[in-house]
């Protein structure tokens, strides 16, 4: 199943790309082949991939079945909570880009790691504090002021 | 003669003070990457290419390429204790490993891991010194089509020999290419592929790529783990640091082959460290009197393995210094390295700069003494890092890596890019799509446009030049076999079995 939608989403992306391709404007001088040549390559090689995807799915649907067992395992409904963690862990983190630069590095780092600590190191309340706060302005020190890195300060004078 | 000068003075330039500390550090941080689960060598790199402009080039590459083979050290450490191989290419290390700590033996365990890998490391870098000067000048000869066509094969070898599927590992390969052809086009001065988007002009920047895809996207694998609860008992360091006897005896014949095998296997593209220790344990077990003890804390599973792992680091240093073509992932980021310093691996390297190839070879040598030291009588400071929780590991590699991304340009682009390039890591991994092919062709991207079409300018726009010569056809036969291979395989075993029938 997932194999068949890698398929669809191959050849659509390939779609896009030639497509994006051809609208690149070209002005022919001094080289034979401009900037569209080697993108065109690539779309025909994304449908060599597409085309080796479907041989390969043609291949596996031939071969025997190993174990009934394994097929009836597959359409039972999978655990799906652990991908919600991972989804709320994508958003935690898009928030923290967000507050990147309003906040400043110090405020928005030490905020969301407090945030994630407190949820996947539950319970070791003062730890999760103390390491967020300590790293978050601790490192913000060390690469500014040491290391000459430039990172925002936000709402903090320094 | 000359090239022996220059290999000696290369020994002047690695043991400057300024070299050997910045090869400690290499390797000391190496080490700790290689303990520490979920985050590897090439997002390691990667993070620290923003942190190191401005340093003189010859001190950076020495730390990172330390950071590269120091790695493989720590990520035995990790496999031993914790079942959990610190770095992918640890993976075989981490059945035998572990067995052998659960029967006290983790002492053993680590001493041999470190041993092999002292001992098979050397060897390579040996290999590395012995084949450099006669392939550089091999590859001096090579044209845009003949470095067309190697790259094409370096492509289509990786494609089809990591992972599961070789559709899918060309799909990741042409995803990177895609990702190269965004910005301004070199020769032209056309834009493409931008999207309106003003930072795209300069392309999207391989640091981010690399960031999002093993730091990130390893830190979502890592949470889900942890919300799952899996993970095994944390061993103890049980046992004489040493070998005994015996033990000594049974390792010293799987640590050179390993270290034969993990050479070779490193030189060629597309294989790696990782397939290089399953080969390495596979002939173990095949030449053992005792295959049933494999699973259940043989040392030869451990010393093997390991030291295939090791040695495949020098390996792979063969065709990035040479030709200037990276066989994998993490060579591929030490390729990104070189060229972000704006230098350019490659033949012409040995001639203009022999100083700074010979410095970095040699500082190899060095790098494996003191790794030999830090994972032996001092790898108890390493194993607390071990007691890190990981709730709060991951967070803060999101946070370390946030500086590393934004440290390049200031630009919150970059930090979106790394969060988006997280999730496409972390979906690519459930639905087995490898990403070490999209990270080489990234790189090798802009290269392998510019030399198609200066090899089609010469030839005047005709296909012909890349058949045109002795080495361009090999590379494009052996392109073609490299995509046909998995096809072809389960043909002819069929057509084996079918013979064995009659």
């Amino acid at each position: 199943m997932t194999d068949r939608i890698i398929f669809v989403g191959i050849l659509v992306l390939a779609g896009i790309y030639f497509w994006a391709t051809s609208q690149i404007p070209t002005l022919e001088i001094g080289d034979p082949l401009g900037p569209k040549a080697f993108p065109r390559l690539l779309g025909v090689g994304l449908l060599i991939a597409a085309a080796m995807l479907l041989a390969e799915m043609i291949k596996e649907s031939k071969a025997p079945k190993e174990q009934p067992g394994e097929e009836t395992a597959a359409t039972e409904p999978q655990d799906t909570s652990s991908y919600k963690i991972v989804a709320g862990a994508v958003v935690v983190t898009g928030t923290y880009f967000a507050l990147f630069e309003p906040l400043g590095y110090a405020v928005s780092t030490s905020l969301f790691l407090l945030v994630m600590t407190s949820y996947f190191h539950k319970g070791k309340t003062w730890t999760n504090v103390l390491t967020s706060l300590l790293y978050g302005f601790l490192s913000y020190y060390a690469f500014t002021k040491l290391l000459g890195v430039n990172l925002p300060s936000g709402i903090l004078p320094f | 003669m000359e090239t022996f000068n220059h290999i000696l003075n290369g020994f002047a330039v690695s043991t400057m003070p300024i070299n050997l500390w910045y090869t400690f550090l290499g390797v000391f941080l190496g080490t700790i990457i290689g303990v520490l689960p979920g985050i590897g060598p090439s997002a390691g790199i990667a993070l620290l290419i923003p942190v190191t402009f401005g340093m003189n080039p010859t001190s950076a590459l020495i730390m990172m390429c330390g950071i590269y083979y120091g790695t493989k050290y720590g990520g035995s450490t990790t496999a031993i204790l914790i079942r959990t191989p610190g770095e992918a290419a640890s993976v075989m290390t981490s059945i035998d490993g572990y067995e052998m700590a659960k029967k006290g033996r983790a002492g053993a365990a680590l001493a041999v891991s470190a041993i092999g890998s002292f001992i098979a490391g050397t060897l390579g870098v040996i290999g590395l010194t012995v084949f450099a000067v006669p392939l550089s000048s091999m590859a001096l000869k090579f044209g845009p089509a003949e470095y067309f066509t190697l790259m094409l094969f370096a492509m289509t070898a990786v494609s089809t020999l990591t992972g599961k599927s070789a559709a899918k590992g060309l799909l990741a390969t042409i995803l990177g290419l895609m990702i190269a052809t965004i910005g301004i086009d070199l020769q032209s001065g056309q834009a493409r592929f931008t999207m309106g988007v003003a930072e795209f002009q300069d392309g999207v920047g391989f640091v981010v790529v690399v960031v999002g895809l093993f730091a990130v996207a390893e830190v979502f694998r890592g949470l889900e783990d942890i919300y799952k609860g899996t993970g095994a008992a944390t061993m103890k360091i049980t046992g004489k640091l040493w070998l005994t006897k015996e033990e000594w005896t049974r390792s010293i014949g799987p640590i050179w082959r390993g270290g034969v095998i993990g050479f070779i296997i490193g030189v060629l593209p597309g294989a790696g460290g990782t397939i290089a220790s399953i080969m390495s344990y596979t002939t173990e077990k095949r030449l053992s009197k005792n295959p049933a003890e494999f699973g259940h804390g043989a040392i030869e599973g451990v010393a093997g393995p390991e030291s295939a792992n090791n040695s495949d680091t020098a390996g792979a240093m063969v065709p990035l210094l040479t030709l200037g073509i990276p066989g994998g992932g993490a060579t591929a980021v030490l390729m990104g390295a070189f060229i972000m310093y704006g230098i350019q691996p490659g033949p012409l390297l040995f001639q203009n700069r022999p100083d700074l190839v010979w410095g970095l070879i040699n500082s190899m040598y060095i790098g494996n003494v003191m790794l030999l030291i830090l994972n032996l009588p001092l790898i108890g400071i390493f194993v607390q890092l071990l007691k890190i929780p990981s709730g709060i590991l991951y967070p803060l590699i999101i946070a370390i890596s946030v500086i590393g991304a934004y440290a390049i340009n200031g630009s919150m682009t970059d930090l979106y890019l790394i969060l988006l390039f997280g999730v496409v890591g972390y979906v690519f991994d459930k639905i087995d799509i490898p990403v070490a092919p999209l990270v080489l062709s990234l790189v090798l991207g802009g290269m392998m446009e510019q030399s198609f079409r200066q090899a089609m300018t010469i030839s005047g726009a005709s296909p012909k030049i890349f058949f045109g010569s002795a080495i361009t056809i090999t590379l494009v036969v052996m392109s073609v076999i490299s995509i046909l291979l998995p096809f072809i395989l389960p043909m002819l075993k069929k057509y084996k079995e079918d013979g064995k029938d009659e």
